[in-house]
């Protein structure tokens, strides 16, 4: 927002707000400031509080330290905050972040990354997000539906701390164990920690070994791509297999419209961060509001695309 | 006589006039000043200097609050608070920084003899990760903790001193590994520390193959609680200010700072010394590690990053000399305290997170120039 600040006086002048009348003041931790995925949370957030226009919202970077971002919701508290949202950095680490705002009695928000005691969370606090079991089990009911109910699969997984990770492996099994997927087999399972760089020199060891396989289905698109450019490398013919991410990134949708990848999920992180920012706005007014609010997965590829054309900030900023 | 030498000696410069002196060795090292002692020629202690930059910069942040926001950063001037300071304030300053803090008050002796420490950060991680895996609870709201990392050989719910004493033995371990390297292998302390600093971070990771470590039983958890971490790190503080300033440890620590050849040669024996130095950082970099652990409830492979640099910042901004023989725990304390007022302080006036970091690597910077002017004026006035 402030992008055309120059001297040192503007700059601090407008990195603050106006504290102005009636405003309600959100505070704001988020894992990361470099992450492309959540850029898209903290930026749709900022354009919430403009359009809502009686918040003030002060975000700030927990530069994935638990130890920061406890600092950082009792300085939150300690200013007065009227609501708080924390996108957590881990989500075994959100008990002493919770007891924190509950002794004080801040409306606290989790935004994108559940806490593990997510249908614990006591009055005051909520979790807004994606269910990730629908995630993962529309993607592999599509390659399900792709590969006619049978083939051989491989399994690039996110890394082996992460929830996400763990649920969506976890419902490509689930996927599989039903009867109209029964003839699937997961022939190797191994992680790339989310990393494209990873995921290639995987697929390249599994090409290397002579493993058999008709699908590729990764926890992300960044996986699936480093998998796709490892057998484009060797050669293969992308039309043999199948290979699916999630999450719709940019690069994701390129690889969409290129061939290589055939299925992607669509995690609608823009409308997580405005959810967020709704209802840390309405706890704070004294609102009461569900123990967890879920912002849906949108499976199909042209429903994606039409999204993205309908959301320029997720094209402009997803990169 | 030497030891008469020693006894006059408040501080290390004085020490090392007395030193020189008697050992008649022409040496002026480290920007020292006059070779002779006169007390009527004493600077005012650098803590004072140090002091007027954190009142400076509360007042800085009082009156930007009260003209951007309208609001004061000391006092309650919200409707329905009570008491006159903003306590909540107050006391998120010093709890954010106190765990570093105990961090800076190990890294500050070892900046004393000339030393520096990069692995403290590291000793943090590893050290969180294998106390907490020795305390662990055995439920987690009512179901067995399943995830605890030794719950098959039913190391759970173990007494407090069992994961206090692992602690401090992975601290001592590491240290005096440091101490070791630096005093027998006579390889600088930039390297043995930085191989410490990659190796400690490998141990966090490999014990538990990166998952984090969390749910402590209530006894662990209890070291984080409330302003716990905030009297700890005071009685730290407190413990090695007195050795600093009035032990055989604190002189031989100046000593070897101040000129290296030179306390050799009164007797003082400076490897064993500088084992003990890198010994006590790691130590308290492992009692750092006990209470962040505790006090986030979770200890992760990660943990402790980059602490050794804001460790050494908040030493240097406190008027420690990175060449050794100058410095004291007061000092460090004093800037551990203008790191937390900074902290503070943008959360305050709602400073963009971008601007946060650039603006405090800046007064980082500047606080150590500040210093270097000072160290140039006082040694030309003496």
């Amino acid at each position: 927002m402030f992008k055309s600040t120059l001297s040192a006086a503007v700059i601090l002048v407008s990195g603050l707000s106006t504290g102005a009348l009636a405003q309600t003041d959100v505070s704001v931790s988020m894992t990361a400031f470099d992450n492309p995925f959540l850029t898209i949370i903290r930026t749709a957030m900022e354009e919430e509080a403009d359009l809502l226009g009686d918040v003030t919202l002060n975000i700030e970077d927990a530069q994935v330290d638990v130890a920061r971002q406890l600092d950082q919701v009792n300085r939150f508290i300690a200013n007065g905050a009227d609501a708080i949202v924390v996108n957590a950095v881990d989500g075994n680490s959100t008990l002493a972040l919770t007891k924190a705002a509950k002794e004080a009695g801040v409306p606290l928000v989790y935004v994108n990354h559940p806490p593990f005691d997510l249908d614990q969370l006591p009055e005051g606090t909520t979790f807004v997000g994606s269910n990730e079991i629908d995630s993962g089990t529309m993607q592999t009911k599509e390659v399900c539906d792709l590969l006619g109910g049978k083939g051989k699969v491989l399994v690039i997984m996110g890394p082996l701390e992460s929830h996400a990770s763990l649920t969506r492996t976890k419902d490509i099994h689930d996927v599989i164990a039903t009867p109209e997927c029964s003839g699937m087999e997961v022939v190797e399972e191994q992680t790339a920690n989310w990393k494209r760089g990873e995921a290639q020199d995987l697929m390249t060891n599994w090409l290397t070994s002579g493993v058999e396989f008709d699908a590729v289905i990764a926890n992300n698109d960044e996986m699936a791509i480093g998998a796709i450019l490892a057998m484009k490398s060797v050669g293969m013919n992308m039309n043999d297999v199948v290979v699916a991410g999630i999450d719709a990134t940019r690069d994701g949708l390129s690889a969409l419209e290129a061939g290589g990848l055939d299925v992607t999920v669509y995690q609608n992180a823009k409308r997580q961060g405005e959810v967020a920012l709704e209802a840390a706005k309405r706890m704070a007014n004294g609102e009461s509001v569900d123990r967890a609010i879920w912002v849906p997965f949108e499976p199909s590829p042209e429903e994606i695309s039409n999204n993205i054309a309908k959301a320029p900030t997720i094209s402009t900023r997803n990169d | 006589m030497l030891r008469g030498g020693l006894a006059v000696a408040a501080r290390g410069e004085t020490y090392l006039s007395v030193l020189v002196e008697v050992t008649s060795m022409a040496a002026t090292t480290h920007g020292i000043g006059g070779l002779t002692f006169d007390p009527k020629k004493r600077e005012l202690p650098p803590e004072l200097g140090v002091a007027l930059a954190l009142v400076l910069i509360v007042v800085v942040f009082e009156v930007l609050g009260r003209l951007l926001m309208g609001d004061s950063f000391l006092f309650n001037t919200r409707e329905g608070a009570s008491g006159f300071l903003n306590t909540a304030r107050l006391e998120i300053i010093i709890l954010q920084v106190s765990i570093i803090g105990i961090i800076a008050i190990g890294v500050t002796q070892v900046i004393i003899t000339g030393g520096i420490d990069l692995s403290s950060g590291s000793i943090v991680g590893a050290t969180a990760m294998i106390a907490m895996s020795f305390a662990q609870a055995g439920d987690i709201y009512g179901n067995p903790n399943t995830r605890a990392v030794f719950i098959d050989a039913g190391l759970v719910d173990l007494p407090l001193i069992v994961p206090l004493i692992v602690g401090a033995v992975c601290g001592i371990v590491a240290g005096g590994i440091n101490g070791l390297l630096i005093a027998y292998t006579k390889i600088p302390p930039f390297i043995a520390t930085l191989g410490m600093m990659v190796t400690a971070r490998g141990v966090a990771k490999w014990w538990t193959r990166g998952q984090p470590v969390s749910f402590p039983t209530e006894s662990y958890a209890a070291i984080g609680l409330g302003l716990m971490p905030v009297f700890i790190f005071a009685v730290i503080a407190i413990i090695f200010a007195l050795a600093l300033k009035y032990t055989i440890y604190g002189k031989h620590t100046y000593a070897i700072g101040s000129n290296e050849a030179a306390a050799r040669m009164s007797g003082i024996k400076v490897a064993r010394h500088k084992v003990l130095v890198y010994t006590i950082a790691g130590l308290l970099a492992a009692v750092a590690a006990i209470v962040l652990s505790a006090k986030n409830l979770t200890a992760q492979a990660g943990m402790g990053m980059m602490y050794e640099l804001d460790a050494i910042a908040m030493a240097v901004i406190g008027g420690v000399s990175l060449s050794g023989g100058r410095g004291s725990i007061l000092g460090t304390v004093l800037g551990a305290l203008i790191f937390g007022v900074i902290i503070s302080g943008f959360t305050f006036l709602r400073l963009d997170a971008y601007y946060q970091e650039m603006v405090k690597g800046a007064i980082i910077v500047g606080a150590v120039v500040l210093d270097q002017w000072r160290q140039r004026y006082g040694a030309s006035k003496a």
